[in-house]
Protein backbone atom coordinates (compact mmCIF):
# COMPACT_ATOMS: atom_id res chain seq x y z
CA UNK A 1 0.00 0.00 0.00
CA UNK A 2 2.09 2.71 -1.32
CA UNK A 3 1.66 6.29 0.46
CA UNK A 4 0.77 8.61 -2.20
CA UNK A 5 -2.05 6.28 -2.93
CA UNK A 6 -3.21 7.15 1.22
CA UNK A 7 -3.00 10.48 0.35
CA UNK A 8 -5.12 10.93 -2.73
CA UNK A 9 -7.73 8.50 -2.17
CA UNK A 10 -9.17 11.72 0.42
CA UNK A 11 -8.89 13.89 -2.17
CA UNK A 12 -10.83 11.77 -4.94
CA UNK A 13 -11.91 8.16 -5.11
CA UNK A 14 -13.07 8.86 -0.68
CA UNK A 15 -13.32 12.52 -1.06
CA UNK A 16 -15.45 13.29 2.18
CA UNK A 17 -17.73 15.47 1.14
CA UNK A 18 -18.83 14.44 -2.14
CA UNK A 19 -18.20 10.95 -1.70
CA UNK A 20 -18.31 9.47 1.89
CA UNK A 21 -21.11 12.32 2.26
CA UNK A 22 -19.42 12.68 6.07
CA UNK A 23 -18.95 16.40 8.04
CA UNK A 24 -22.10 17.78 6.68
CA UNK A 25 -22.92 19.93 9.38
CA UNK A 26 -19.80 22.54 8.69
CA UNK A 27 -20.32 21.63 4.61
CA UNK A 28 -23.76 22.88 4.60
CA UNK A 29 -23.15 25.98 7.41
CA UNK A 30 -20.17 27.79 6.58
CA UNK A 31 -19.63 27.52 3.10
CA UNK A 32 -21.09 30.87 2.87
CA UNK A 33 -17.63 32.38 1.17
CA UNK A 34 -14.31 30.69 0.25
CA UNK A 35 -12.64 32.23 2.93
CA UNK A 36 -14.70 30.39 5.54
CA UNK A 37 -14.76 27.20 3.76
CA UNK A 38 -11.16 27.37 3.41
CA UNK A 39 -10.52 28.22 7.02
CA UNK A 40 -12.81 25.83 8.63
CA UNK A 41 -11.34 22.95 6.25
CA UNK A 42 -7.82 23.84 7.48
CA UNK A 43 -9.10 23.59 11.00
CA UNK A 44 -10.53 20.19 10.59
CA UNK A 45 -7.16 19.29 8.95
CA UNK A 46 -5.66 19.80 11.91
CA UNK A 47 -7.73 18.02 14.19
CA UNK A 48 -7.57 15.17 11.75
CA UNK A 49 -3.71 15.27 11.39
CA UNK A 50 -3.24 15.40 15.34
CA UNK A 51 -6.06 12.87 16.36
CA UNK A 52 -5.02 10.58 14.01
CA UNK A 53 -1.54 10.59 14.30
CA UNK A 54 -2.30 9.83 18.16
CA UNK A 55 -4.44 7.48 17.74
CA UNK A 56 -2.31 5.89 15.83
CA UNK A 57 0.26 5.80 18.15
CA UNK A 58 -1.80 4.54 21.18
CA UNK A 59 -4.07 1.59 19.22
CA UNK A 60 -2.06 -0.75 21.00
CA UNK A 61 -2.34 0.37 24.05
CA UNK A 62 -6.18 1.23 24.64
CA UNK A 63 -8.26 -1.26 25.52
CA UNK A 64 -11.40 -2.45 23.07
CA UNK A 65 -14.11 -1.71 24.91
CA UNK A 66 -13.08 2.05 25.77
CA UNK A 67 -11.20 2.97 22.33
CA UNK A 68 -14.35 4.83 21.56
CA UNK A 69 -14.30 7.44 24.77
CA UNK A 70 -10.57 7.53 24.17
CA UNK A 71 -10.77 8.85 20.95
CA UNK A 72 -13.13 11.14 21.73
CA UNK A 73 -10.94 12.73 24.42
CA UNK A 74 -8.22 12.99 21.78
CA UNK A 75 -9.99 14.49 19.58
CA UNK A 76 -11.76 16.81 22.04
CA UNK A 77 -8.28 18.11 23.49
CA UNK A 78 -6.82 18.68 19.42
CA UNK A 79 -10.03 20.84 18.60
CA UNK A 80 -10.04 22.76 21.82
CA UNK A 81 -6.00 23.62 21.18
CA UNK A 82 -7.10 24.21 17.49
CA UNK A 83 -10.20 26.99 19.36
CA UNK A 84 -7.43 28.64 21.88
CA UNK A 85 -5.10 29.10 19.15
CA UNK A 86 -7.37 30.70 16.53
CA UNK A 87 -8.73 32.73 19.43
CA UNK A 88 -5.04 34.22 19.65
CA UNK A 89 -3.79 34.18 16.42
CA UNK A 90 -6.40 33.89 13.90
CA UNK A 91 -8.00 37.44 12.31
CA UNK A 92 -10.66 38.55 14.55
CA UNK A 93 -13.55 38.00 11.94
CA UNK A 94 -12.80 34.66 10.72
CA UNK A 95 -12.79 33.45 14.25
CA UNK A 96 -15.97 35.14 14.72
CA UNK A 97 -17.70 34.00 11.58
CA UNK A 98 -16.87 30.48 12.16
CA UNK A 99 -18.50 30.70 15.81
CA UNK A 100 -19.94 27.73 17.12
CA UNK A 101 -18.28 25.42 14.10
CA UNK A 102 -15.03 25.55 15.53
CA UNK A 103 -16.03 23.16 19.43
CA UNK A 104 -18.28 21.72 16.93
CA UNK A 105 -15.38 19.42 14.83
CA UNK A 106 -15.40 16.98 17.83
CA UNK A 107 -18.44 15.94 16.46
CA UNK A 108 -17.84 15.77 13.31
CA UNK A 109 -18.04 12.35 11.65
CA UNK A 110 -14.85 12.51 9.71
CA UNK A 111 -12.39 12.70 12.29
CA UNK A 112 -13.95 9.97 14.28
CA UNK A 113 -14.64 8.23 11.15
CA UNK A 114 -11.32 7.99 10.06
CA UNK A 115 -9.96 7.01 13.78
CA UNK A 116 -12.00 4.21 13.60
CA UNK A 117 -11.33 3.08 10.05
CA UNK A 118 -8.33 3.79 9.74
CA UNK A 119 -5.78 5.14 12.48
CA UNK A 120 -6.88 2.09 14.87
CA UNK A 121 -5.70 0.11 12.63
CA UNK A 122 -2.69 1.07 10.31
CA UNK A 123 0.81 2.78 11.70
CA UNK A 124 1.81 6.04 12.27
CA UNK A 125 2.98 6.91 8.83
CA UNK A 126 0.21 5.75 6.72
CA UNK A 127 -2.09 7.57 9.41
CA UNK A 128 -0.53 10.62 9.07
CA UNK A 129 -0.75 10.54 4.84
CA UNK A 130 -4.41 9.26 5.15
CA UNK A 131 -5.22 12.44 7.53
CA UNK A 132 -3.59 14.99 4.98
CA UNK A 133 -5.54 13.21 2.39
CA UNK A 134 -8.83 13.27 4.31
CA UNK A 135 -7.90 16.75 5.60
CA UNK A 136 -7.20 18.29 1.95
CA UNK A 137 -10.18 16.65 0.78
CA UNK A 138 -12.47 18.34 2.73
CA UNK A 139 -10.89 21.55 2.44
CA UNK A 140 -11.19 21.66 -1.46
CA UNK A 141 -14.77 20.47 -1.50
CA UNK A 142 -15.25 23.25 1.20
CA UNK A 143 -13.24 25.77 -0.93
CA UNK A 144 -15.10 24.29 -4.17
CA UNK A 145 -18.68 24.57 -2.32
CA UNK A 146 -17.90 28.21 -0.62
CA UNK A 147 -16.33 29.70 -3.77
CA UNK A 148 -19.34 28.47 -5.78
CA UNK A 149 -22.00 29.73 -3.53
CA UNK A 150 -19.85 33.21 -2.81
CA UNK A 151 -19.81 33.72 -6.72
CA UNK A 152 -23.47 32.82 -7.51
CA UNK A 153 -24.80 34.44 -4.06
CA UNK A 154 -22.43 38.72 -4.93
CA UNK A 155 -20.11 37.72 -7.87
CA UNK A 156 -17.17 37.76 -5.92
CA UNK A 157 -14.25 35.21 -5.17
CA UNK A 158 -12.68 35.81 -1.79
CA UNK A 159 -14.24 38.87 -0.53
CA UNK A 160 -12.71 40.41 -3.91
CA UNK A 161 -15.74 41.38 -6.20
CA UNK A 162 -15.02 39.85 -9.51
CA UNK A 163 -18.26 41.14 -11.16
CA UNK A 164 -18.08 44.83 -9.90
CA UNK A 165 -21.75 46.01 -11.38
CA UNK A 166 -23.30 42.95 -9.19
CA UNK A 167 -25.01 45.10 -6.41
CA UNK A 168 -27.86 43.21 -5.46
CA UNK A 169 -26.64 39.51 -3.46
CA UNK A 170 -28.80 36.60 -4.78
CA UNK A 171 -29.58 36.39 -1.32
CA UNK A 172 -30.68 31.76 -1.89
CA UNK A 173 -27.37 31.18 -1.99
CA UNK A 174 -26.37 32.83 0.40
CA UNK A 175 -28.24 30.61 3.04
CA UNK A 176 -28.85 27.51 4.34
CA UNK A 177 -31.33 26.20 1.63
CA UNK A 178 -28.50 27.26 -1.67
CA UNK A 179 -25.75 25.42 0.22
CA UNK A 180 -28.57 22.13 0.12
CA UNK A 181 -28.97 22.95 -3.74
CA UNK A 182 -25.74 23.52 -4.68
CA UNK A 183 -24.67 20.51 -3.31
CA UNK A 184 -27.27 18.26 -4.74
CA UNK A 185 -26.26 19.88 -7.85
CA UNK A 186 -22.18 18.99 -7.72
CA UNK A 187 -23.22 15.46 -6.37
CA UNK A 188 -25.49 15.06 -9.44
CA UNK A 189 -22.68 15.84 -11.77
CA UNK A 190 -20.21 13.32 -9.95
CA UNK A 191 -22.87 10.46 -10.02
CA UNK A 192 -23.30 11.19 -13.92
CA UNK A 193 -19.52 11.51 -14.78
CA UNK A 194 -19.14 7.98 -12.64
CA UNK A 195 -22.50 6.57 -14.40
CA UNK A 196 -20.91 7.47 -17.78
CA UNK A 197 -16.98 6.53 -17.56
CA UNK A 198 -18.71 3.43 -16.15
CA UNK A 199 -21.23 2.81 -19.29
CA UNK A 200 -18.59 3.16 -21.73
CA UNK A 201 -16.38 0.51 -20.00
CA UNK A 202 -19.19 -1.76 -20.09
CA UNK A 203 -19.50 -1.86 -16.39
CA UNK A 204 -22.62 -1.45 -13.63
CA UNK A 205 -22.44 1.08 -11.69
CA UNK A 206 -25.28 2.58 -9.53
CA UNK A 207 -25.11 5.44 -6.85
CA UNK A 208 -23.82 4.95 -3.66
CA UNK A 209 -26.67 4.26 -1.34
CA UNK A 210 -27.12 4.56 2.16
CA UNK A 211 -26.55 0.64 3.30
CA UNK A 212 -24.07 -0.70 5.49
CA UNK A 213 -22.15 -2.36 2.56
CA UNK A 214 -21.33 1.40 1.03
CA UNK A 215 -19.57 2.28 4.54
CA UNK A 216 -15.96 0.69 5.73
CA UNK A 217 -16.67 2.38 9.68
CA UNK A 218 -17.56 -0.31 11.41
CA UNK A 219 -17.64 -4.27 10.83
CA UNK A 220 -21.42 -4.41 10.73
CA UNK A 221 -21.40 -4.07 6.39
CA UNK A 222 -19.31 -7.52 6.59
CA UNK A 223 -16.72 -7.31 4.33
CA UNK B 1 -7.85 -8.54 24.65
CA UNK B 2 -8.07 -12.24 24.10
CA UNK B 3 -10.23 -13.11 26.99
CA UNK B 4 -14.39 -11.84 26.83
CA UNK B 5 -14.02 -10.83 30.33
CA UNK B 6 -14.25 -7.47 31.45
CA UNK B 7 -11.59 -5.78 33.16
CA UNK B 8 -13.24 -2.84 34.81
CA UNK B 9 -9.97 -1.50 36.51
CA UNK B 10 -8.00 -1.82 33.49
CA UNK B 11 -10.52 -0.06 31.29
CA UNK B 12 -10.77 2.91 34.50
CA UNK B 13 -7.10 3.28 34.50
CA UNK B 14 -6.68 3.10 30.47
CA UNK B 15 -9.42 5.76 30.29
CA UNK B 16 -8.23 8.18 32.92
CA UNK B 17 -4.10 8.04 31.99
CA UNK B 18 -5.49 9.76 28.59
CA UNK B 19 -7.64 12.47 30.31
CA UNK B 20 -5.05 13.54 32.33
CA UNK B 21 -2.58 13.76 29.85
CA UNK B 22 -4.79 15.29 28.06
CA UNK B 23 -6.00 17.54 30.61
CA UNK B 24 -1.84 18.23 31.11
CA UNK B 25 -1.76 19.06 27.69
CA UNK B 26 -4.92 21.38 27.63
CA UNK B 27 -3.82 23.20 30.48
CA UNK B 28 -0.22 23.91 29.06
CA UNK B 29 -1.87 24.88 25.75
CA UNK B 30 -4.46 27.09 27.85
CA UNK B 31 -1.33 29.17 29.62
CA UNK B 32 0.66 29.37 26.68
CA UNK B 33 -2.37 31.09 25.02
CA UNK B 34 -4.07 32.92 27.88
CA UNK B 35 -1.50 36.36 27.02
CA UNK B 36 -2.01 36.27 23.35
CA UNK B 37 -5.93 35.99 23.82
CA UNK B 38 -6.30 38.36 25.93
CA UNK B 39 -4.42 40.57 23.97
CA UNK B 40 -6.02 40.33 20.44
CA UNK B 41 -9.52 40.80 22.69
CA UNK B 42 -7.92 44.39 23.57
CA UNK B 43 -6.46 44.90 20.43
CA UNK B 44 -10.16 44.41 19.21
CA UNK B 45 -11.53 46.81 21.23
CA UNK B 46 -8.81 49.71 20.90
CA UNK B 47 -9.39 48.96 17.48
CA UNK B 48 -12.76 49.83 17.15
CA UNK B 49 -12.47 52.65 19.88
CA UNK B 50 -9.81 54.49 17.90
CA UNK B 51 -12.47 54.65 15.22
CA UNK B 52 -15.12 56.29 16.58
CA UNK B 53 -13.02 58.29 18.97
CA UNK B 54 -10.84 60.90 17.90
CA UNK B 55 -6.54 60.42 18.19
CA UNK B 56 -6.18 59.42 22.36
CA UNK B 57 -3.56 58.91 24.39
CA UNK B 58 -5.07 57.10 27.14
CA UNK B 59 -6.73 53.49 27.98
CA UNK B 60 -10.37 53.93 27.20
CA UNK B 61 -10.93 50.41 27.09
CA UNK B 62 -10.00 50.22 30.97
CA UNK B 63 -11.56 53.47 32.10
CA UNK B 64 -15.22 52.80 31.70
CA UNK B 65 -18.52 53.26 33.08
CA UNK B 66 -21.89 51.46 32.89
CA UNK B 67 -24.98 53.27 33.36
CA UNK B 68 -28.76 51.85 32.23
CA UNK B 69 -27.00 48.48 29.89
CA UNK B 70 -24.58 51.58 28.21
CA UNK B 71 -20.49 51.17 28.62
CA UNK B 72 -18.82 54.24 28.18
CA UNK B 73 -15.44 54.53 27.39
CA UNK B 74 -13.63 57.88 28.37
CA UNK B 75 -10.97 59.07 25.46
CA UNK B 76 -8.17 61.48 26.75
CA UNK B 77 -5.48 63.22 25.28
CA UNK B 78 -3.14 64.71 27.51
CA UNK B 79 -5.58 64.14 30.71
CA UNK B 80 -8.39 66.33 29.11
CA UNK B 81 -11.70 64.30 27.78
CA UNK B 82 -11.66 64.38 23.69
CA UNK B 83 -14.87 61.97 23.59
CA UNK B 84 -17.05 59.27 25.22
CA UNK B 85 -17.69 56.00 23.15
CA UNK B 86 -20.92 54.41 24.28
CA UNK B 87 -21.58 50.56 23.26
CA UNK B 88 -25.16 48.98 24.14
CA UNK B 89 -26.27 46.03 23.41
CA UNK B 90 -30.29 45.31 21.95
CA UNK B 91 -32.54 42.89 21.82
CA UNK B 92 -34.55 44.00 18.48
CA UNK B 93 -32.16 42.73 15.71
CA UNK B 94 -33.81 40.03 13.53
CA UNK B 95 -31.60 37.79 14.06
CA UNK B 96 -31.22 38.35 17.95
CA UNK B 97 -28.51 40.56 19.71
CA UNK B 98 -26.87 43.85 18.20
CA UNK B 99 -24.10 45.50 19.57
CA UNK B 100 -23.33 49.25 18.98
CA UNK B 101 -20.90 51.28 19.80
CA UNK B 102 -21.16 54.79 19.06
CA UNK B 103 -18.41 57.76 19.26
CA UNK B 104 -19.58 61.23 21.14
CA UNK B 105 -18.00 64.69 21.45
CA UNK B 106 -18.27 65.87 24.73
CA UNK B 107 -21.25 67.62 24.23
CA UNK B 108 -23.01 64.95 23.31
CA UNK B 109 -23.23 65.18 19.83
CA UNK B 110 -22.63 62.04 17.76
CA UNK B 111 -19.63 61.68 15.57
CA UNK B 112 -19.00 58.30 13.95
CA UNK B 113 -21.15 54.75 14.53
CA UNK B 114 -20.26 51.25 14.16
CA UNK B 115 -21.83 48.11 14.78
CA UNK B 116 -19.68 45.60 16.68
CA UNK B 117 -21.36 42.71 16.67
CA UNK B 118 -24.56 41.01 14.96
CA UNK B 119 -26.17 37.99 13.97
CA UNK B 120 -28.58 39.72 10.97
CA UNK B 121 -29.53 38.70 7.79
CA UNK B 122 -26.60 38.06 5.13
CA UNK B 123 -26.93 40.48 2.24
CA UNK B 124 -30.18 42.50 3.78
CA UNK B 125 -29.73 43.29 7.73
CA UNK B 126 -25.53 42.98 7.46
CA UNK B 127 -26.20 46.14 4.66
CA UNK B 128 -27.45 47.91 7.56
CA UNK B 129 -24.73 46.94 9.90
CA UNK B 130 -21.55 46.93 8.00
CA UNK B 131 -18.78 49.37 6.89
CA UNK B 132 -17.16 46.98 4.55
CA UNK B 133 -14.70 48.23 1.75
CA UNK B 134 -15.34 46.09 -1.24
CA UNK B 135 -12.02 45.32 -2.72
CA UNK B 136 -13.00 44.98 -6.79
CA UNK B 137 -11.13 42.98 -9.39
CA UNK B 138 -10.29 45.84 -11.67
CA UNK B 139 -9.36 48.32 -8.32
CA UNK B 140 -6.70 45.42 -7.40
CA UNK B 141 -5.27 45.45 -10.45
CA UNK B 142 -4.88 49.21 -11.13
CA UNK B 143 -3.55 49.37 -7.28
CA UNK B 144 -6.00 51.58 -6.05
CA UNK B 145 -5.54 52.15 -1.91
CA UNK B 146 -8.40 53.31 -0.08
CA UNK B 147 -8.24 53.97 3.52
CA UNK B 148 -10.30 55.38 5.98
CA UNK B 149 -13.39 54.19 7.59
CA UNK B 150 -15.53 52.79 4.93
CA UNK B 151 -19.20 54.57 4.51
CA UNK B 152 -22.66 53.55 5.72
CA UNK B 153 -25.62 55.02 4.07
CA UNK B 154 -27.58 54.02 7.40
CA UNK B 155 -25.26 54.70 10.48
CA UNK B 156 -23.76 57.91 8.65
CA UNK B 157 -27.22 59.53 9.13
CA UNK B 158 -26.38 59.82 12.72
CA UNK B 159 -23.22 61.63 12.85
CA UNK B 160 -24.02 65.53 14.19
CA UNK B 161 -26.84 64.16 15.75
CA UNK B 162 -27.40 64.99 19.34
CA UNK B 163 -30.69 64.72 22.48
CA UNK B 164 -31.42 66.25 25.55
CA UNK B 165 -33.24 64.66 28.35
CA UNK B 166 -36.58 63.46 27.49
CA UNK B 167 -36.59 64.31 23.91
CA UNK B 168 -38.54 61.89 21.64
CA UNK B 169 -37.11 58.98 19.94
CA UNK B 170 -35.56 58.74 16.99
CA UNK B 171 -37.36 56.92 14.04
CA UNK B 172 -37.09 55.17 11.15
CA UNK B 173 -39.28 57.09 8.28
CA UNK B 174 -41.37 53.99 8.15
CA UNK B 175 -42.91 54.64 11.67
CA UNK B 176 -42.62 58.57 10.95
CA UNK B 177 -39.54 59.12 11.68
CA UNK B 178 -36.90 61.26 9.67
CA UNK B 179 -34.16 57.90 9.45
CA UNK B 180 -33.74 56.76 5.98
CA UNK B 181 -33.55 52.89 6.69
CA UNK B 182 -32.59 49.95 4.42
CA UNK B 183 -35.42 48.58 2.31
CA UNK B 184 -36.16 44.83 3.35
CA UNK B 185 -34.68 45.41 6.93
CA UNK B 186 -36.22 47.84 8.92
CA UNK B 187 -36.24 45.73 11.67
CA UNK B 188 -32.92 46.05 11.94
CA UNK B 189 -32.66 49.84 10.92
CA UNK B 190 -35.18 50.39 13.83
CA UNK B 191 -33.32 48.31 16.36
CA UNK B 192 -29.85 50.22 15.62
CA UNK B 193 -31.67 53.48 15.48
CA UNK B 194 -33.16 52.36 19.20
CA UNK B 195 -29.50 51.54 20.27
CA UNK B 196 -28.41 55.09 18.91
CA UNK B 197 -30.90 56.93 20.64
CA UNK B 198 -30.53 54.96 23.76
CA UNK B 199 -26.68 55.40 24.07
CA UNK B 200 -27.26 59.13 23.53
CA UNK B 201 -29.77 59.65 25.78
CA UNK B 202 -27.94 57.82 28.71
CA UNK B 203 -25.23 60.20 28.27
CA UNK B 204 -27.25 63.18 27.90
CA UNK B 205 -28.65 62.34 31.28
CA UNK B 206 -25.50 61.24 33.04
CA UNK B 207 -22.77 63.88 31.60
CA UNK B 208 -22.15 65.34 34.70
CA UNK B 209 -21.75 62.05 36.35
CA UNK B 210 -19.82 60.14 33.85
CA UNK B 211 -17.23 63.21 33.42
CA UNK B 212 -17.11 63.84 38.24
CA UNK B 213 -16.36 59.96 38.19
CA UNK B 214 -13.79 59.75 35.60
CA UNK B 215 -11.66 62.76 37.47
Amino acid sequence: MSLLKEFTKGIGKENPTFVLLLGMCPTLAVTNNAVNGCSMGLATLFVLLGSNMVISMIRHLVPKKVRIPCYIVVIASFVTIVDLLMQAYAPAAIYESLGIFIPLIVVNCIVLGRAEAFASKNGVVASIFDALGMGVGFTLSLMLLGGSREFLASGSLFQIKLIEGWSNDFMLMGQAPGAFILLGVFLGIINWVKLRKAKKEGRDWTPPGLDCHQCNLCDLGGK
Amino acid sequence: MSSNKVNVPVLVVALAVIAAIAAGLLGWVYLVTEAPIAAAQQAKTTAALSEVLPVFDNQPGQETSTVNGVTFYIGRKGGKIIGVAGETITSKGYGGDVTVLAGLQPDGTLTTVLVTKQTETPGLGTRVCERKRQKTLSGLIRGVEETGLPPNEVLDQFGGMKTEPGAPEWKVKKDGGQLDAISGATITSRAVAGAVFTISETFAQNRALLFKETH
